[in-house]
């Protein structure tokens, strides 16, 4: 057996059966099988051949803005030290000292040029060059090769408008063809202003005992939950009072398990263009984007979608109380996985550098009070997702099927869309939760070799488009050793 | 935000202390009954309640608690909204209710920045069971109150709960604290 074929997972024929039979289901009766959302070997499949293979978010690049600056982030169990180096350019090494493995970084945050294991000592240079080894005449006559024993880089690294991602398999396409069409999306909410986004303090992290995919699924296409799960929040005023809101929608999917899905009020309902954002964001906004991404954002009051696997983006404009009007806020979340029937939230707050402080505070003050750990709108959607997982541990209820029909022989693609990906002319459907767990069934079927090595077309990770250089490289030598 | 570490000198009388202990174990008892509405009312119309965000950082950083991001940050109409929400009959997260409990120890009071104020420290152990699940939640951590002299007793002005954990090991925050 070659090396390669020693880091690929097996699946049983149970699971293959049951994707195959998925696979089959979701496009031929629009339902998928129960069986994927709290099953042990489903979970440890998919942490090497989804977590082992997508472009993984990490960080933003505000949070590390400066040198020296490092947030410690997952992908799976793997811990990585996301750090900007002195020469400003952003990396990530495995949190793991490369004598006994011991975690060179315990704090989750901070600035440092160097890391020093608490083992015995060995120290990295914040660049992940192991520059200091105590005794290192008399325990290793000066022979030890320092070189060969650097932090080991993550495979790739890359960003897209100060958003870092990571990716395990050095054979994955590049980050900027995984994003793909949905690029266009993303720009809409994280390219509107000349002096980006950033990150305000740091991500709330709590732990759900749900399986991370019921997350993905909520924030990819799901509006139709809103008059329900919500419904106290539509008794308060502080959700949308028509329960046909999400007509007045677009629900777009691009390949690769990516969706948005976009939001404006009902005709003759007076909000304001573009969210009510300050007035100098929509003029750099103007400037920056396509004119049709610009009238697509125009009526716009809820974006809501998620880039596979795991990181949603909810851009709302919702009112931080009863008593309010409603501010604009953007959140970033990590549905990071513990297990068949856990996960960790990381709930990201951010805005625009050069927003006014008005609307800082505000922004802050409403995604406060409606999301988040306390937050009362998400209150309520971690109550449902933790008791589906629940419900669906049993054996009985594994063998079922989750119904995807919303739309089924009545929606048809728009043919007027200005946007790339597949658009339904309305928010009121279920084709973005399709696609998105269409692929990660595929991903979950690829028998494609794992390996160490890098390849060729990824050495030089394509940093211009984001506000930093990004460095996946210094581990390139141990990983071709490997 | 700092935090004033209170010293047995700076104790204020007994009665005082006595009163402001009690009026913490009610303020408890009303919480894990699910009095909300009643719990409200012990609040003053300037209220800032504030759960802070924490981080694993080293000894010699100058703090773990996060500037600018926080779990929690209400002010009274925030928390009346919380309230209201609970009054209907769609609020999932706690229809049906949790069991809770909130231990309130290690009760310290000493006087406030204005002469009816008192500033009020207080260990807050939260036990938290949800259904017929065999599993509880548990949170643990410091309070910092400060409470305002009313007629009829106390109104809570000021409220800080600083947990003892970086990673939150429960679903939400839809109980008080």
């Amino acid at each position: 057996m070659s090396v390669t074929e020693e880091h690929q997972s097996q699946l049983s024929d149970k699971l293959r059966h049951n994707l195959e039979k998925g696979l089959h289901d979701v496009q031929a009766r629009w339902t998928v099988p129960t069986a994927f959302l709290n099953d042990p070997e489903v979970h440890d499949v998919e942490r090497e051949r989804v977590f082992g293979r997508s472009w993984v978010y990490l960080a933003h690049e505000s949070e590390i803005a400066k040198p020296g600056d490092y947030v410690v982030r997952y992908i799976a169990e793997d811990q990585f030290i996301v750090t900007r180096g002195e020469d400003g350019n952003v990396r990530a090494h495995l949190n793991s000292c490369r004598h006994r493995g011991m975690q060179i970084c315990r704090a989750e945050m901070g600035n440092t040029s160097h890391f020093r294991c608490p083992y015995h000592g060995w120290t990295y240079n914040n660049g992940g060059k192991l520059v200091g080894v105590p005794a290192g005449k008399e325990g290793y006559d000066n022979k030890l090769e320092k070189a060969d024993w650097n932090l080991r880089s993550i495979p790739q690294l890359d960003t897209y408008k100060g958003m870092i991602f990571g990716c395990l398999d050095p054979h994955a396409e590049s980050l900027s063809d995984y994003l793909g069409d949905f690029k266009f999306y993303l720009d809409i909410v994280m390219d509107r202003s000349d002096a980006g986004m950033e990150v305000v303090g740091a991500p709330q992290r709590w732990i759900v005992d749900a399986n991370w995919k019921l997350g993905s699924d909520n924030f990819v296409g799901d509006a139709y939950h809103t008059m329900m799960t919500h419904r106290s929040m539509v008794e308060l005023g502080m959700a949308p009072p028509d329960p046909m809101f999400a007509l007045y929608g677009e629900h777009v999917h691009t390949e690769h398990g990516h969706g948005i899905g976009i939001i404006g009020p009902p005709p003759g309902i007076p909000l304001p263009e573009f969210m009510g954002m300050p007035d100098n964001i929509i003029d750099e906004m103007k400037a920056r984007l396509k004119p049709e991404q610009v009238e697509i954002f125009r009526p716009n009051n809820f974006i809501h979608g998620n880039v596979f696997p795991n990181l949603s983006i909810g851009n709302f404009m919702i009112s931080k109380d009863h008593v309010s009007a409603p501010t604009a806020f953007l959140t970033l979340r990590l549905w990071h996985p513990l297990g068949p029937g856990k996960m960790e939230v990381y709930s990201f707050f951010l805005v625009e550098k050069d927003a006014p402080d008005w609307f800082k505070e505000e922004g802050y003050k409403t995604y406060l009070h409606t999301f988040g750990i306390s937050g009362a709108f998400e209150q309520d959607d971690a109550e449902n997702w933790r008791s589906i997982t629940r419900v669906l541990a049993g054996q009985f209820a594994r063998k079922g099927d989750l119904n995807y029909q919303m739309g089924r022989g009545a929606l048809t693609p728009d043919p007027d869309w200005p946007g790339p990906g597949v658009a339904y002319p309305m928010d009121y459907a279920e084709a973005n939760q399709r696609n998105f767990l269409e692929y990660w069934m595929e991903l979950m079927l690829e028998d494609r070799p794992v390996s160490d090595k890098p390849s060729e077309a990824h050495r030089s990770p394509n940093g211009a488009q984001g506000n930093g250089k990004v460095e996946a490289l210094a581990g390139t030598k141990e990983t071709v050793e490997a | 935000m700092t935090i004033e570490a209170q010293t047995p000198q700076t104790q204020v009388v007994d009665t005082a202390v006595r009163e402001i202990t009690e009026w913490l174990f009610a303020e408890a008892a009303l919480l894990d009954a699910g009095k909300y509405r009643e719990w409200l009312d012990l609040m003053a119309q300037d209220l800032h309640y504030v759960v802070p965000l924490r981080v694993t950082r080293e000894r010699e950083a100058e703090t773990d608690i996060i500037e600018g991001m926080t779990l929690m940050d209400d002010d009274w109409d925030t928390m009346e909204m919380r309230v209201l929400r609970l009054e209907t009959e769609y609020a999932w997260a706690e229809d049906p209710p949790s069991r809770s409990r909130h231990f309130v120890t290690n009760v310290r009071v000493v006087g406030g920045d204005k002469d009816d104020e008192f500033k009020v420290a207080s260990n807050l152990l939260l036990y938290r069971t949800r259904g017929d699940v065999p599993t509880y939640d548990i949170l643990s951590g410091e309070r910092h109150d400060v409470l305002r002299r009313v007629d009829d007793g106390f109104h809570m002005v000021q409220r800080v709960v600083v947990l003892d954990q970086t990673t939150i090991m429960t679903h939400n925050f839809a109980l008080i604290m």
